[in-house]
């Protein structure tokens, strides 16, 4: 079996959600569960009408693939399979995989006595695809706000949309995201080389000790986070990335129908300084 | 409740007053223009396109004059532009003028009313310049103003001065004693580029001098030689800046013209790219051959910190809609604005 | 469902402040006494200092502090010596590169001459920083996986503002200091070169910035779901697996098929986070002195997608012998 080492002791029933021991059990290496089915029910769902939307198109070449939601005529009804409907019943499949995919995590936590940070964190995610193709395009009226289903296409209307608000830079939430982003990336590196380098230490050397760790951070900035604040920050800084990343994006045409810059007119113009 | 969490609203809930207060809300308008999923769309405020309607209205024409009778520049002196025209004609477009132009001075503005022939005023010498400024808009503009046209309301709109002209930006007050803090012509927020800090002047090197444009090439990698694209990133953000000035002034976004993904290409881009594109030179037009020529009519506070006289951008007929006045078709009861006279 | 999630800690035990592992004879003595802040001790560690200033971190903070007062000085001087427009204009003030004229040459002061000032200044200080992380690693026994991360920003940092310029033969294809002017270069470069999201290494390095927002969720977030186990003792847990690093491995594994281990998945954090500013910066070196217009080059490499056209067919003016 595809089992490691110590995994035999960690198999046992319990921590599901629905369905009892009916599909609690694995297959290789994967948990089952009943979320298990129906993430696999909306993924094969979803992926056979994704080639069936490419074999609808021109193309087989995995680039140009490209399946566009509803022209904005349509609004929010059920527009024709040709004609964009393909496109929402793939979101449905989508949003029913991802979620299952979600619980499934719940299931899995909740069976190793694991807190359920990692599903929840997950949900940010979800929350974000929902927010692109949901939330904002109800909000707009049109499922035709929606990003269509391409690897180059997706881009082509990040690129458009963005323009719809000359400088999409200057949006304030995408500003606070894009940081959040970048710091990330920041503490993701420092993280992992600090873990490494005290336990990696180079020719000759033992294995380092936490308080090798906080000393070199202390030396180093005169700060050390530590071992359970890192974790914690760095989960904070990914999801608070993400977070105005969905705020930065409903606010655009919802709540903004203007160009980015002008929205810093209100700082400018503030009393204390108008001239 | 508790004392941390009352701080904690007490200073969340005014910041976030503060961000939230430049905002809009739904429901909104939006118009596709591009295949379905691309992003090309113009999206609208109903609240602010009603106010923007109630500011673009086109004034009512005047009812129209008999052509019969004596021509103007028969009964009366000093008529060097539409002379042509009947008395009756003539009279009624000078009230235009003056609805358009001048309604709070009236006729005092331009004329002398002890003896309306004088040319005392300089405003009588400007005017009768953009008289002849709106016939060529009409005449040989038309790939830009099609058969709407323009008349003297499209940029005056009731007012001596437009809303928007522009002149060349006046220099810092320590720029020729300072050894730092040059500004490159950018890096101030400036209204002109829409409040970004891109170039401040778009209008010189574009709207009244014909820099090129243009900064993509038409080949995947870079050439060598000859062939080579010179075209700086520099460049492009003084593009990019006139493209700002352009979709602020029109009320518009990138999409409206362009598929973004490819900006320069003519085939993926909408028909009202080329109309822009005409635009540009007219604007180019206008400027060389009626405002700048004016500079040493016009009273030194009529003119710009650097001393030059007043131009037109695209704002300066626009005023924030695609089509002045919405499209409102003022000139056809105006025929005189339609044609330069025969030398 | 009260459960504790441990995403806050509710008691801070105090006791005598950790002074830092000794350090070998040829270094200084630490900076500072350490001290206690509760708030931070919330989320991680609540003592702050001592710090270590040596010969190359006292060098770095002195050429890093006069870059950022060259910078300071010349954004108020762009304002005419205003502090109050200053602070109202300073995300639009900048310090700018010389213009395109100039191409590699020295340029006068006032023109570009400042930013090159500073933009050495400032490399130094990073470079010296750079060598500072290096030191302080080796000085403590540790390897030395920080500063090779550094040194990947680094490498981006000089693409951009070094390498890239001198290979186009022009400082002012240079990004300029200053925050909204510094988001106009971005916008600048891709309006210029075609579309940078069809530079295929921009889209790798924003897989590996979006994977890494991905990872350290994901990483994070497990850590702290199996934290009642001591799984953020992470070093203990890699020379001897607990149930910890078990239970974290099994979730993945249960979920997606596989799994890291407790050292693996930081393998997998310092590459992700490496990669993205790594691969990026190749982008950004090729665009322009290889790749002059991205979307054509995705055209030659068959990848743009086609999309059926909505308008009438448009022309280019300029070729159609349309009036100048």
């Amino acid at each position: 079996m595809s089992m490691l080492s110590f995994e035999r002791k960690y198999r046992v029933r319990g921590g599901t959600l629905v369905g009892g021991d009916l599909f609690d059990f694995w297959v290789g290496p994967f948990y089952v569960g009943f979320f298990g089915v129906t993430t696999l029910f909306f993924a094969l769902a979803g992926t056979m009408m994704i080639l069936w939307g490419a074999a609808m198109g021109p193309t087989w070449n995995i680039w140009q693939i490209n399946i566009a939601p509803p022209d904005i005529s349509y609004g929010l009804r059920f527009a024709p399979m040709t004609e964009g409907g393909l496109w929402q019943l793939i979101t449905v499949c989508a949003i029913g995989s991802f979620v299952s995919w979600a619980l499934r995590e719940v299931e899995i936590c909740r069976k190793l006595g694991m807190g359920l940070h990692v599903p929840v964190a997950f949900g940010m995610a979800i929350l974000a695809y929902v927010s692109l193709q949901v939330i904002r395009p109800v909000l707009m009226g049109a499922w035709g706000h929606a990003f269509p289903y391409g690897i180059y296409s997706h881009l082509d209307w990040v690129s458009n949309t963005a323009y719809q608000y000359l400088h999409f830079h200057y949006n304030p939430w995408h500003m606070i995201a894009a940081s959040l982003f970048f710091a990330t990336v920041l503490a993701l590196s420092m993280h992992g080389g600090l873990v490494l380098s005290a336990t990696n230490p180079g020719r000759g050397e033992a294995v380092k000790s936490p308080e090798h760790e906080d000393t070199f951070f202390r030396d180093l900035i005169g700060y050390s986070v530590g071992t359970l604040g890192i974790h914690r920050l760095g989960l904070f800084l990914a999801l608070a990335g993400v977070w105005f990343g969905i705020v930065c994006i409903v606010v655009s045409g919802p709540f903004w129908t203007g160009a980015w810059p002008e929205w810093w007119s209100w700082w400018l113009n503030m009393p204390i300084w108008r001239s | 409740m508790k004392t941390s969490l009352r701080l904690l609203l007490a200073t969340l809930v005014p910041a976030a007053a503060a961000l939230l207060s430049g905002c809009e809300r739904p429901p909104i308008e939006t118009v596709q223009t591009g295949y379905r999923g691309t992003g090309m769309e113009q999206i609208y405020n109903p609240r602010t396109l009603l106010k923007q309607a109630s500011l673009n209205q086109a004034p009512v024409a005047a009812e129209a004059a008999s052509a019969d009778g004596p021509k103007a520049k028969d009964v009366y002196q000093n008529v060097q532009v539409l002379g042509d025209l009947s008395v009756a004609q003539f009279n009624r477009h000078m009230a235009s003028i003056t609805q358009w132009v001048a309604p709070d001075a009236g006729c005092a503005y331009c004329h002398n009313v002890e003896n309306f022939a004088e040319d005392a005023k300089y405003t009588k010498v400007v005017a009768r310049r953009m008289i002849q400024m709106t016939q060529r808009v009409n005449q040989d503009w038309k790939p830009h103003v099609a058969e709407t046209g323009v008349t003297c309301y499209t940029c005056h709109r009731g007012n001596n001065i437009p809303a928007n002209v522009w002149f060349a930006p006046k220099d810092r007050k320590y720029a020729n004693n300072s050894v730092m803090g040059d500004l490159a012509g950018q890096n101030l927020a400036s209204k002109s580029v829409g409040l970004t800090s891109l170039p401040f002047d778009p209008f010189t090197p574009y709207l009244k001098d014909a820099a090129p444009i243009r900064v993509n090439g038409d080949t995947a990698m870079v050439l060598r030689g000859d062939a080579v694209n010179r075209s700086s990133t520099k460049q492009a953000e003084h593009t990019y800046g006139l493209m700002v000035h352009m979709s602020e002034s029109l009320g518009v976004n990138c999409t409206y013209c362009h598929n973004t993904r490819n900006f320069a290409s003519w085939e993926e881009s909408r028909p009202q790219r080329v109309t822009a594109w005409h635009g540009i030179r007219m604007a180019r037009d206008l400027n060389n051959d009626y405002m700048t020529p004016l500079t040493d009519t016009f009273p030194a506070n009529r003119l710009g910190p650097k001393g030059d006289v007043a131009k037109v951008n695209c704002t300066t007929c626009h005023q924030g809609a695609y089509k002045p006045l919405y499209g409102a078709a003022m000139a056809k009861d105006y025929p005189e604005l339609q044609a330069l006279a025969k030398p | 469902m009260a459960e504790y999630q441990n995403l806050f800690t509710s008691v801070q035990p105090v006791g005598p402040l950790h002074d830092g592992v000794a350090l070998p004879r040829g270094d200084d003595k630490r900076l500072g006494t350490p001290f206690l802040v509760h708030l931070l001790g919330r989320i991680g560690n609540a003592q702050i200092g001592p710090i270590y200033l040596g010969t190359l971190g006292v060098a770095s903070l002195l050429f890093g502090t006069l870059a950022f007062n060259i910078i300071g000085f010349n954004m108020l001087a762009s304002v005419d010596w205003s502090p109050i427009e200053l602070i109202r204009q300073l995300f639009w003030l900048a310090l700018e590169p010389p213009p395109p004229a100039y191409g590699l040459s020295i340029p006068p002061l006032a023109q570009g001459g400042w930013w090159l000032i500073v933009g050495f200044m400032l490399t130094v200080s990073i470079l010296l920083w750079w060598t500072r992380t290096y030191r302080r690693a080796r000085q403590l026994g540790l390897g030395t996986h920080v500063a090779w991360a550094y040194a990947a920003a680094i490498w981006l940092y000089l693409v951009c503002g070094f390498f890239r310029p001198i290979m186009m033969g022009s400082w002012s294809e240079a990004v300029p200091f200053g925050i909204f002017p510094h988001l106009d270069w971005v916008s600048a470069l891709s309006l210029r070169y075609g579309n940078l999201f069809y530079n295929p290494f921009h889209a790798l390095s924003i897989v590996f910035l979006y994977g890494s927002v991905l990872l350290f969720a994901m990483h994070g977030a497990t850590i702290l779901a199996v934290s009642r186990f001591g799984g953020e003792r992470e070093i203990e847990q890699i020379v001897d697996r607990g149930t910890a690093s078990e239970r974290a491995a099994l979730f993945w594994r249960w979920t997606m098929g596989f799994n890291a281990t407790m050292e693996s998945i930081h393998r997998w954090a310092w590459w992700f986070a490496v990669l993205c500013p790594l691969v990026g910066g190749v982008g950004i070196l090729l665009t322009g002195t290889v790749v002059d217009n991205w979307y054509l080059w995705s055209v030659k490499h068959h990848v743009v997608p086609a999309y059926p056209l909505v308008s009438p067919t448009v022309l280019d003016p300029a070729i159609l012998g349309a009036k100048p």
